[in-house]
């Protein structure tokens, strides 16, 4: 299909609905909540494979009980990158609906495939978790586990195709209709690009062993760690993050090569600017290698901040690729509608804020503690202002819905 | 008007067809979710009366479901919930768009709640006898409260899919008027006490395993009370929620699913009563086998027929009364700028409109017709009805009466669905060549089939 003509479907795919806020508000969100979510994704894959690994040497106290732990990290770290992941996805369908519907459509069983592949992938590593206790815990949970971290990869590659498959609009109708002949399968998977999708895999190797750093920084107030277990973390964190953060360097260099010249990925400055961040986290990574505590919440930070560049990298590459075909989100049609954006906001700072800074901080502040911890003063006020906030937001919803339903009917 | 239909590439599941796919991730989605928000009051209330009556043993038992919660509400759960998403955007695009794009902001307001909410479960969970208790009680009564504000942000988009109840939003295009529509309350009514007697079911599944015979009592009757509170509320609700409903809703239930279903959901809610009434009186009898086997019954037999009923009595719309299910514009919508596909494909038909027809279908010949045809009965049916003869999604042959004879079938498509004059049909008002070339393809279908008096009997007993 011609540029043109493809710019004419994209048109008309879009809703004509319109968006009721700026597009840039659903762009810059659409950005920013991928960043936790790619994250908890990184962290899962890597503290999944780690946990593995451990596992095989199980018979040695601190593997044994570094497998223990990473199996736990990959088990929350599961429910957040779902949860996490809702945001970006809705956002996306906002502004790239036509993009988002159109490739999932043409890969629809797949995208039903998703559901339940990660379904029961959870299902075996929760079992995996249930059974990874102690130097004897049964081999057949290894190979569950396995089972599991094989579906989460499997699933990680499903969304890495639906989001590529979204930026060849030009190739969708060949896709949908091969040969002239119309396949309503969606059996098929049409597109993926192997190094956008091995800097990914990479990025998992990078983050966790910062995240094991720091980790190991975390627990050092605890006396029921042993100070050298610690350390073992510590310098198997330093080890791994430095090969993933040479990895993504070298799958970066490919993925721009990969990307078509007329795009100007190279000239584009969020390329340059994430090669060299990258390059300066490997080497911040080199300077702590030694195992030196304290390091790892400085090199958290700066993994959060990698994950942004990647993030708006990511968006940048993206209108890159729709630029031919004149789509722009930034275009989308507006019909302003406030007062739900006024209730995101506000829920967002309040009960966001109130209830889930109360949860992160107990967890925080209980889990270094060994026994029961009495909350202080801050902990106690955030207590109530997570209730208070919560009440209040229904009694308000409500209360509007009330209001309106009775003027309207 | 446009030149183009927004139409995107087909998904065509056979014999069950894509609204079946969601339907099944639906219902399992329902089922953990409301399991969830149930279970987090009664977390609440019974972790009140553990710290007013110190009663620390009443823990073990939310320790024991919270965990259970985990594994059964937040893997399965916190899957489905996005995987519903996919499900509904590969089967019906259009209509999440349309969705989407009113309550891109209560959907993301929700989000703030199911982010809270997840990792309220962990800590909660976990932070059992790790932190003090007067401030857990906070942490699980926040929990409940923000646990009952998904159900309450996610139930007016569910409520405006039947429809918005009046005029006014058509006009404004405004969020709240889409979100506060005629049916909300009545339908939030009714969800939140099937969260009740839902987790009073699942309840009893660990409450069976507890050691000490005190608390298992306790436990069991504490169930038992709270799922026949659901009970009742829910029937209160269902008879006000059945007042709020459109009039092609009513028609439906009246004609199509009242003499099937009316006494199957009676029967199934008196088996619910009088489970819960034994549980009450004689709570020690209840075994784990009981309870596992009474959330099934719910599932398969209350809340499976539930939802596909609900799907059933929004036809032939898919959203707010102006999205039909076949993906089609079915009015105009002047506060946000919608403007009917009915006027285009009554005047250039959908061949000529869509934007992913084969070349060689663009223009209906005597050598294409039934290829055309093919293509603009699964584009624009399958949403509803499966091709297969034998197929249980309202399957097209057996609806004509498995005719073979084009001219029966076109007789159809030129009176009745050209003019929408069956309320829980789309309008279809295609030109006469694309009408032609769909009478062909679906009489096709039934060459071979067996005779119209047994195609008639088929024909009764595949009514819905």
């Amino acid at each position: 299909m011609d540029a043109a003509t493809t710019a004419a479907m994209l048109h008309a795919l879009r809703d004509p609905t319109g968006v009721p806020s700026h597009p840039l508000i659903f762009q810059v969100l659409m950005v920013f909540t991928w960043i936790p979510h790619i994250l908890f994704v990184n962290l899962t894959l890597g503290s999944a494979l780690m946990a593995l690994y451990a596992f095989m040497r199980r018979n040695e106290p601190h593997w044994q009980r570094l497998s223990e732990a990473m199996t736990k990290v990959a088990k929350v770290g599961v429910s957040l990158l779902v949860v996490l992941g809702v945001a970006p996805l809705l956002f996306t369908q906002t502004i790239y609906d036509p993009q988002w519907y159109a490739s999932n459509v043409l890969s629809a069983a797949w995208v039903i495939g998703f559901i339940f592949t990660l379904t029961v992938g959870y299902l075996a590593w929760f079992t995996f978790y249930f059974k990874n206790h102690g130097e004897h815990a049964p081999a057949w949970a290894g190979w569950l586990g396995a089972f599991g971290l094989a579906m989460f990869l499997l699933d990680g590659f499903i969304m890495h195709v639906l989001s590529y498959q979204g930026l060849l609009p030009d190739q969708w109708f060949n896709w949908y209709v091969p040969h002239g002949q119309v396949d309503m399968s969606g059996t098929v998977i049409h597109a993926w690009q192997a190094p956008r999708f091995g800097f990914y895999l990479a990025m998992s190797a990078t983050l966790f062993g910062i995240f094991l750093m720091a980790y190991a920084d975390y627990f050092r107030s605890r006396p029921d760690r042993p100070a050298d277990y610690l350390a073992f973390a510590r310098r198997m964190g330093a080890r791994i993050a430095v090969v993933g953060a040479g990895a993504q360097l070298v799958l970066l260099l490919w993925w721009l090569l990969d990307v078509p010249s007329h795009l100007g990925m190279w000239a584009h400055p969020m390329s340059w600017a994430l090669m060299a961040f990258i390059a300066v986290l490997a080497a911040a990574v080199w300077l702590a290698r030694t195992g030196e505590p304290g390091a790892g919440y400085r090199l958290m930070a700066m993994g959060v901040g990698m994950a942004a560049l990647v993030a708006i990298f990511r968006e940048a590459l993206r209108m890159a690729y729709l630029q031919p075909f004149a789509y722009s989100a930034i275009e989308y049609k507006v019909l302003w509608d406030v007062p739900p954006f006024v209730m995101f906001l506000l829920t967002l700072v309040g009960v966001g804020g109130l209830m889930g800074g109360f949860i992160i901080t107990a967890a925080y502040k209980s889990g270094r503690v060994q026994g029961m911890y009495e909350a202080d003063a801050t902990l106690r006020r955030l207590a109530v202002g997570s209730l208070t906030s919560t009440i209040v937001w229904v009694a308000a919803f409500i209360g509007t819905g009330i209001w309106i339903w009775l003027r309207n009917h | 008007m446009p030149e183009h239909l927004g139409l995107y590439p087909h998904w065509y599941v056979p014999a069950i067809g894509s609204a079946w796919v969601m339907g099944i991730i639906g219902t399992i989605h329902v089922l953990a979710s409301h399991t969830s928000v149930g279970a987090s009051w009664l977390f609440a209330l019974l972790e009140t009366k553990a710290v007013r009556e110190n009663k620390p043993e009443l823990m073990e038992y939310i320790k024991k479901y919270g965990m259970f919660l985990l594994v059964f509400s937040y893997i399965i759960g916190s899957i489905t919930g996005p995987g519903i998403w996919y499900s509904v955007t590969v089967a019906s695009p259009r209509g999440i768009s349309g969705l989407i794009h009113n309550f891109v902001w209560v959907w993301a307001t929700e989000w703030v709640f199911f982010f809270v909410e997840v990792i309220g479960v962990y800590a909660l969970v976990y932070l059992l006898g790790k932190i003090d208790p007067r401030t857990h009680l906070k942490l699980t009564w926040s929990f409940a409260v923000a646990s009952w504000a998904t159900m309450i942000l996610i139930v007016p988009i569910l409520s405006f899919m039947m429809w918005p109840g009046n005029e006014r939003w058509y006009e404004t295009g405004s969020t709240f008027d889409a979100a506060f529509n005629l049916n909300y309350f009545a339908h939030l009514g009714v969800r939140t006490a099937f969260m009740f007697a839902i987790a009073g079911a699942v309840g009893g599944i660990l409450a069976a395993t507890m050691k000490n015979r005190e608390v298992r009592i306790e436990i069991t009757r504490f169930l038992s009370k709270m799922g026949l509170a659901g009970l009742f509320l829910g029937v209160v609700m269902w008879l006000w929620y059945l007042q709020t409903l459109p009039e092609n809703a009513r028609i439906v239930m009246e004609t199509q699913m009242a003499p099937k279903y009316g006494p199957f959901l009676a029967a199934v809610l008196l088996g619910t009563l009088l489970y819960f009434l034994w549980t009450a009186w004689k709570p020690l009898q209840l075994r784990q086998g009981v309870a596992v086997a009474m959330t099934v019954v719910i599932a398969l037999f209350g809340l499976w027929p539930e939802e596909r009923s609900r799907e059933s009595l929004r036809k032939p719309y898919v959203a707010g009364q102006y999205i039909y299910s076949n993906q089609l514009f079915a009015r105009d919508v002047p506060g946000k700028g919608v403007t009917s596909d009915l006027p285009m494909i009554e005047a250039k038909g959908v061949l000529q409109t869509h934007m992913f027809v084969p070349a060689d279908l663009r223009t209906v010949t005597p050598e294409n017709k039934v290829r055309a045809g093919e293509f603009l009965t699964k584009t624009l049916c399958t949403n509803c009805h499966s091709i297969e003869p034998d197929a249980k999604l309202r399957a097209l042959p057996a609806r004509f009466g498995f005719s073979d004879d084009p001219v029966m079938v076109k007789a159809y498509l030129d009176g009745a669905l050209y003019h929408g004059t069956v309320p829980y049909m789309p309008r279809l008002p295609l030109p006469e060549a694309e009408r032609e070339a769909m009478a062909a393809y679906i009489a096709s279908l039934s060459k071979g089939a067996a005779p119209m008096l047994a195609a008639h009997d088929a024909l009764q007993q595949g009514a819905h």
